[in-house]
């Protein structure tokens, strides 16, 4: 198997004896964009906050592009670019002296900070103040900080909140950018139809664990017309039929899809699926 | 960043107006040296630098917490000891900054009405101030890699601040009537070196000639500080006690980052 890409190697989360996230396996290939889904609590950002080492996992291991998140900590980060849910911006500075800021921390040279502005749309407003700007624009500069180093992944948490339909469209072009760039990109969101649109695969999540996963074209054969929005239905109105980790060796353990490299989850139990 | 901090202006304001009203008092006293003036300038001094200096500092760490900040500056390829090294020198440059403008603007309207602080007085408070500051910035950044918000900051950086400005010598009394007669003076020595307000303070008196009121239980310290020695020696201390503030600082902060 090839080492570049992510690969999280039975993970799990457990605070406080409590099991936030299930034990799962999940791989992304370079160029590969994944989009996590489901309802609140349901530990998509556990697991993106454990891929940016915010939270260490209790059991498992990640790998990104063969680098240990734990052993080779510093060139492991040096691969990722994350995108936060909640944040605030430094009070006074501007656009472009708050992406100056992140970028002189990645070492990317500052004649970068005015491309990655350009970008998001941000360069007429790089002299504005940050506490000034929208909910949206915020959310715009985070994503240029998040790529700005051309990291080989990209985190993102619930990157479309608060984008009018315009900027949506045009984060889906964004994210298309990065992955014909070669760069991975994983992303959580509510909005089906941005994964639908930006992603090459989805993976619905109910508490804490991975209850359904494949491509969006896979989706589309299984719900029709429907996809994502199609599974998310039926998910909400079943009860929860995790995709757990599989047992290595178990008979009963058998990929979603046979596509090499495409589909790393198993489903344990489910043979018949 | 701590330029563009509001909070940094509200203090700069308030030492501002602080070192004008020392100069009012300054303006009474004719005489060189330590004297009854300058010792009540120093302990105004000391009341006000070390709480704005935890205040200021401690709260800009937790807001590093509370705004997530740190959260996604964690995922950068930065060390916990250079996020707290770059967060003590910026704090302390902004510091610098602060009481260096009160003392030059006092010491300008001072030399304007003919009545303000001698160079060498404001020079001397302007160095027993700076001394504060780093060594308080120590203890600040502790509280602040201890404090998981502002109000838990706030909290204990007013504890630690009427521990050991307020209330230090009246512990200090009632602790050495504890203990037998020979150990007075080994406890007392020991214990100036525990708060840094009292090792700037007795430095600085002693600097200025003015040893002999710390009474024959210090006559160590005064000896010491008078020798060659002395100045390398308390800003060894002085490092010393900063470097170990940073360092539990550091293992606090950590310690909460791998606890996560």
């Amino acid at each position: 198997m090839s080492k570049m890409g992510l690969r999280m190697t039975r993970a799990e989360k457990k605070i406080d004896k409590k099991q936030i996230v299930h034990p799962f396996d999940l791989s992304i290939e370079p160029g590969e964009v994944v989009a996590l889904c489901g309802g609140n609590g349901a530990g998509k950002s556990t697991i993106l906050r454990m891929i940016v080492g915010i939270l260490q996992p209790s059991a498992g291991s990640i790998e990104l592009n063969g680098l240990n998140w734990k052993e080779q900590r510093v060139e492991y980060l040096e691969q990722i670019g994350y995108m936060p849910d909640h944040f605030q911006f430094a009070a006074g500075l501007t656009a472009r002296e708050t992406l100056s800021f992140y970028a002189s921390l990645r070492g990317v040279p500052k004649a970068k900070v005015d491309d990655a502005l350009h970008a998001v749309g941000l360069y007429d407003a790089r002299d504005k103040r940050v506490t000034q700007f929208s909910k949206g624009m915020q959310q715009r500069l985070l994503f240029a900080q998040a790529i700005i180093a051309h990291p080989s992944l990209v985190v993102l948490d619930e990157p479309t909140n608060g984008l009018d339909p315009y900027w949506m469209d045009a984060f889906v072009d964004l994210v298309k950018g990065l992955k014909a760039a070669g760069q991975s990109v994983i992303f959580t969101t509510h909005q089906l139809q941005v994964a639908d649109a930006a992603a090459d695969r989805a993976i619905f999540l109910m508490n804490g664990q991975i209850v359904e996963s494949g491509t969006i074209e896979e989706f589309r054969t299984r719900y029709g017309a429907l996809g994502l929005h199609g599974a998310f239905s039926e998910l909400s109105s079943r009860p929860t039929r995790p995709v757990a980790t599989p047992d290595p060796g178990s008979p009963s353990s058998s990929p979603l899809s046979d596509k090499p490299g495409k589909v790393a989850v198993k489903i344990k139990g489910r043979s018949d699926d | 960043m701590g330029f563009r901090n509001p909070w940094s202006y509200s203090f700069l304001a308030l030492f501002t107006l602080f070192t004008l009203a020392l100069m009012v008092i300054q303006s009474r006293s004719y005489l060189e040296g330590y004297t009854y003036t300058t010792g009540t300038m120093l302990t105004l001094v000391l009341y006000l630098l070390p709480l704005m200096t935890i205040l200021l500092s401690s709260f800009s760490l937790t807001a590093e917490k509370e705004e997530g900040s740190w959260q996604l500056l964690s995922t950068y390829a930065l060390t916990t000891s250079s996020f707290l090294l770059g967060k003590y020198f910026g704090q302390a440059l902004v510091l610098i900054a602060i009481v260096c403008f009160g003392y030059g603007l006092s010491g300008v309207i001072g030399a304007l009405l003919g009545a303000g602080f001698s160079f060498s007085t404001l020079l001397f408070l302007l160095s027993f101030s700076i001394c504060l500051i780093l060594m308080f910035l120590g203890i600040a950044m502790l509280i602040g890699a201890l404090s998981k918000n502002r109000w838990q900051a706030l909290t204990w950086g007013v504890s630690v601040w009427f521990f050991l400005i307020l209330a230090w010598p009246t512990l200090l009394i009632s602790a050495l009537s504890f203990v037998p007669y020979t150990w007075i003076k080994p406890v007392l020595q020991v214990a100036t070196i525990l708060n840094p307000a009292e090792l700037v303070r007795l430095f600085s008196v002693i600097s200025l000639g003015g040893g002999s009121i710390f009474g024959p239980e210090y006559y160590k310290w005064v000896n010491w500080f008078d020798s060659p020695f002395g100045v390398v020696g308390f800003i060894t201390l002085c490092f010393i006690w900063i470097s170990l503030m940073l360092l539990l600082a550091a293992f606090v902060w950590e310690r909460g980052r791998r606890h996560e």
